[in-house]
């Protein structure tokens, strides 16, 4: 027993650095998915069961545009920027257009008729089943890989470990996308509405706030986050139609990790599962690995279902 | 509001016209890794025969199809109230004598009758081995989640954890698994019927009581993970469960009472009639159950769970029951399903078969037991035909697209599914009047 | 604590994040007497009875609840269950029936809440499961006739007018067999006939039943002609206590209600 912490615990110190930044990427990517399920929570108080495949969309969405755009050429440079934008600009673009068809199709008939929660569950999940298999049909159940977008070469060192080109741009581009979120949240007039409704929809529809209206704009914003995503998860992991449900499944623990309905908890839930589902690979064999973050998940449900942050997208952010 | 493209009727053209798409591109060819954009230009493009007339392409035949829609959806709008109105009155006096309760008691008797007489008017194979494998194992299968969704309300995704548990009790205590039995005793698979269901209800008692403290969607997606641990361990535990590939050599049942000896072979008929007895039983004591006080204190639960903890029922403790006796007859399906095939194999238990499962009860009627087995019945009936005699370019796993499919469409048009429990259909009309708390009892505004 | 007292509140601080919903509450309820807690909307009534039953903890403070039989518990750290078993019972603001069953059900579970369940029992339906149900039955009877609702047995819950949904509610209360009653603005929504036949009825559940009555309402006719002693609560604290005639010549109180509404009338 001793001897299996010490050994682990040998290769936690030694794969340290190289953990913890691969850790920061994939929470990155946490971290965006987790706003979907945030936002969506806040407004309607309920968890969208089709988040996953709004992320599955965004994927191959990217992926398509990015292989056509590509062909058999050997971007780099300047290139390679383009390239990087172009994925992250239709992965968004795809995320949104099927988050909102979603809200369309499953939610919005059920909010006419004042239907209980469960049947917007029951609603969801036959939308989330109906999109990845007519995915798995359309483009084959077959895992799909990207194109070289650029060189996955080590661009700078922390501490010895060389951090590669991949993290660096998962970094970027999230933290673009997470600050200029959060601006928006905070301060334009549809941030403003976003808030209102999450703090109390009858009262912010009696102030003129057109709630089917922020509705569809917190679906949009939380599908273009998590459409992105995708294209950042993709370039590695690669495309496939059921490739939402594991990710997903995570960036639903880090939003309850972070505090549900909180857009900041969700940040920080998803860097910090991120790291820690990076460092458990020293300890846990690789096939149980979706079983430690899974175990985060039901005991932040048991002992602390509002999370890190607490619930406050209606509070002042 | 006057721009154009909200009038209600360029609204409802536009919706279906997208409606026709979609199924355009469900029904349509499939893709494939080597052409991915195939199957959606396939879908639109691909010449079919117009009413045997002439050749079109796919998207002109939907066009078509798209404004008879549009057609049958505007005269609908106008002359729906009188047409419902006309068929509630000739329907008033079938339903009323459906409702009695001699009479719903004969059919059930009825319905067995032509159950058990079934087999002879069977003969092929196919169908045979579906009786059993795809139809009655997934009625008991119906009834048990039925419990869990239906009388007590409470979402669980991962049913198929249950159905797992059955199945290796099985292969557990007949000497199949790399795990050896308790006692090194090979035992018949009937012995293993009571072990397997208690396992079950043990694992629904074990799952259940850490769980069930969450509100209904946290508990969705937990039961939605503990069904993903069960497979990863199913697939992953070689040294006790066999791993990825399984295991085989489960014995069929057998009976060996003094002179009597019957072994049930590899013929699917004697497996169907040992299934049916159960359903029967499971159907009686489960509508029993639903007029008992447990029944009784589900439904509290159910509409206003702050309520029925101030009459001194204990929520957790019923809920947990619920996961329970729900466990009971998906363990019980387990072993059916391991004796009759002989072998376990991780790769059955999966979220596909707990969805599959709930689509059966959601498409019935939540909380009514004949809707389950109906439910259960029609679907299963009309998927195992899909595979018997596909349509051109039908794939067996197109049938998730349906089944996800239908799910929104029984939510949108008929929530209490086809043959609705009473106190049910009453409950989602009173929370779209605004009336009962259900909606609260579900989100758990509490603080 | 003697058996003269039911609830025995001690410095009771009950906070949601950081708003305090109770603050340093301290009340007595005397066993067979009918006790009234008044206030502003706001004030922490609500939040008292929900702290009273098990379903808000109170961070500070002692509630304790005599059994009547020489025994004391403690509600805090109980869960509402528990303490209906102790012989608490309750009704609420607006009413929660369980619309989609009938008055006769919605009774019955209260009447059978407490009783023992055997799953096996239940599916078999077992000489003793057929006792109980019958006792359970017969007990439901009894409480429509003690209420006034016999005739309206088979009705869907939903359907009661509002007067019937109260009776409804105090019935399933009692059903569970309790020593104390909590009634949470019982009037509420009721015409004045209605109201009148309301205050009879809960004069009758403590005379006849011998259960004590803890209401919060705001109709003040009502109040007044009802209970014998009351509690003002004011801001999450106590600002008064005493008879109906020491209440309604307490300056905190005119002040409390005056101050906050710019009527002279209660309500």
């Amino acid at each position: 027993m001793i001897n299996y912490f010490t050994s682990h615990f040998d290769t936690l110190r030694l794969e340290f650095w190289p953990l913890l930044v691969g850790g920061l990427a994939s929470g990155f990517i946490y971290a965006m998915v987790a706003i979907g399920y945030t936002l969506v929570y806040g407004v309607l108080r309920l968890i969208n069961f089709a988040h996953s495949e709004i992320f599955m969309s965004g994927g191959f969405a990217s992926y398509f545009v990015i292989r056509a755009v590509i062909g058999t050429s050997q971007p780099s440079g300047l290139e390679s920027i383009l390239l990087i934008g172009l994925g992250v600009v239709s992965g968004g673009a795809a995320g949104a257009l099927v988050a909102v068809l979603v809200e369309r199709v499953a939610y919005r008939p059920l909010r006419r008729r004042k239907a209980p929660a469960l049947a917007y569950l029951i609603s969801a999940i036959g939308a989330s089943y109906f999109l990845f298999n007519l995915a798995g049909k359309e483009f084959g159940r077959y895992l799909y890989a990207y194109p070289t977008i650029f060189v996955n070469h080590p661009v700078f060192t922390i501490f010895g470990a060389g951090v590669q080109m991949y993290y660096v741009v998962v970094a970027i581009a999230g933290v673009i996308m997470l600050i200029t979120l959060d601006r928006v949240v905070a301060k334009s007039k549809l941030g403003r509405s976003v808030r209102a409704v999450a703090q109390d929809a009858e009262t912010a529809s009696l102030m003129g706030v057109n709630i089917d209206r922020t509705i569809v704009v917190t679906f949009l914003i939380g599908g273009a986050l998590g459409g992105a995503a995708a294209f950042l998860y993709g370039i590695t992991s690669g495309v496939i139609y059921t490739m939402g449900f594991t990710p997903a499944l995570k960036a639903f623990t880090a939003a309850v990790l972070g505090g549900i309905g909180n857009i900041r908890g969700a940040v920080l839930g998803g860097l910090l599962l991120g790291v820690v589902e990076s460092l458990s690979v020293a300890f846990v064999q690789g096939s149980y690995i979706d079983v430690a973050a899974f175990t985060v998940l039901v005991l932040v449900l048991l002992f602390r279902p509002t999370g890190i942050l607490g619930e406050r997208l209606g509070r002042s952010a | 509001m006057s721009r154009w493209w909200r009038r209600p009727s360029v609204v409802r053209l536009a919706s279906s016209v997208s409606v026709m798409a979609a199924v355009e591109l469900v029904t349509g060819p499939p893709g494939s890794n080597a052409a991915p954009m195939a199957g959606v230009s396939g879908s639109f493009a691909e010449k079919v025969s117009f009413f045997g007339l002439f050749a079109s392409p796919r998207w002109s035949v939907f066009l078509v199809y798209a404004l008879v829609l549009y057609g049958v959806w505007s005269l609908w709008l106008h002359r729906g109230r009188q047409i419902r109105n006309a068929a509630s009155v000739v329907l008033a006096r079938p339903r009323n004598i459906a409702q009695r309760g001699t009479i719903r008691w004969s059919a059930a008797v009825v319905l067995v009758v032509v159950a058990a007489l079934l087999p002879h008017f069977v003969s092929d194979p196919f169908w045979q081995t579906a009786m059993v494998e795809q139809i009655a194992v997934y009625v008991l299968l119906a009834l048990g989640l039925n419990v869990v969704v239906g009388f007590a309300g409470l979402l669980d995704l991962g049913f198929v954890a249950f159905y797992a548990v059955g199945a290796y009790a099985t292969a557990w205590v007949t000497g199949a698994l790399p795990l050896p039995p308790l006692f090194g005793v090979h035992l018949n698979p009937f012995f293993a019927i009571p072990i397997a269901i208690a396992l079950a209800m043990l694992a629904g008692v074990l799952l259940g009581t850490p769980t069930l403290r969450l509100r209904g969607d946290y508990l969705a997606i937990v039961t939605l993970g503990f069904g993903e641990i069960i497979f990863l361990f199913a697939n992953n535990l070689n040294g006790i469960t066999g791993g990825s590939a399984g295991t085989g050599q489960i014995p069929h049942f057998s009976i060996h009472l003094a002179s009597i000896k019957y072994v049930w072979g590899l013929a699917p008929v004697p497996y169907y009639y040992l299934t049916l007895a159960f359903v029967v039983l499971f159907v009686i004591a489960f509508s029993l159950l639903e007029h008992s006080r447990i029944g009784r204190a589900w439904t509290a639960i159910r509409e206003d769970e702050v309520a029925a903890e101030s009459l001194g029922i204990n929520p957790l403790k019923f809920k947990v029951m619920a996961f329970a006796i729900g466990a009971a007859s998906a363990g019980f399906a387990g072993v059916v399903t391991a004796a009759q095939t002989n072998f376990v194999n991780p790769s059955v238990f999966t979220l596909y078969f707990s969805i599959n499962i709930l689509v059966l009860v959601i498409f019935g009627g939540m909380g009514s037991i004949s809707g389950a087995v109906l439910g259960a019945i029609v679907i299963q009936t009309v998927s195992m035909y899909l595979i018997h005699t596909p349509p051109a370019g039908y794939q067996p796993q197109d049938l998730y697209i349906y089944l996800g499919a239908l799910l929104i469409v029984m939510m949108i048009f008929r929530p209490s599914g086809l043959l609705p429990s009473k106190r049910r259909r009453r409950e989602i009309g009173l929370a779209e009047a605004g009336e009962g708390h259900m909606d609260e009892v579900l989100t758990g505004d509490t603080p | 604590m003697s058996d003269d007292l039911i609830f025995s509140v001690k410095n009771v601080t009950l906070r949601f994040g950081g708003v305090v919903s109770l603050n340093d509450v301290s009340l007595e309820m005397r066993r067979g007497e009918i006790l009234a807690v008044i206030g502003p909307n706001g004030a922490g009534k609500t939040s008292l009875f929900n702290s009273l039953t098990g379903v808000y903890q109170p961070q500070e403070g002692q509630i304790l609840l005599s059994d009547g039989h020489g025994k004391t518990v403690s509600v805090i750290g109980r869960k509402a269950h528990r303490v209906s078993a102790m012989g608490v019972a309750r009704t609420f603001q607006a009413s929660r029936m369980f619309s989609a069953l009938t008055t006769f059900e919605n009774i019955k579970i209260g009447a059978e809440s407490h009783k023992g369940i055997g799953i096996l029992g239940a599916m078999l339906r077992g000489p003793r499961t057929r006792r109980g149900e019958h006792d359970s039955d017969a007990r439901t009877i009894e409480l429509l006739d003690f209420v006034g609702l016999r005739d309206k047995a088979n009705v869907i819950s939903s359907s009661l007018s509002y007067g019937d949904r109260r009776r409804l509610e105090i019935a399933r209360g009692l059903a569970t067999g309790p020593q104390v009653l909590l009634l949470d603005e019982p009037a509420a929504g009721t015409n004045p006939t209605e109201k009148l036949e309301l205050t009879e009825l809960i004069r009758k559940v403590r005379d006849v039943m011998g259960v004590s009555i803890l209401l919060i309402e705001h109709d003040m006719k009502l109040v007044m002609s009802l209970a014998e002693r009351l509690y003002v609560l004011n801001f999450g604290s106590v600002i008064a206590q005493g008879t109906p005639e020491e209440i309604r010549s307490n300056d905190a109180v005119i002040e409390a209600y005056l101050g906050s509404t710019t009527t002279t009338e209660g309500k």
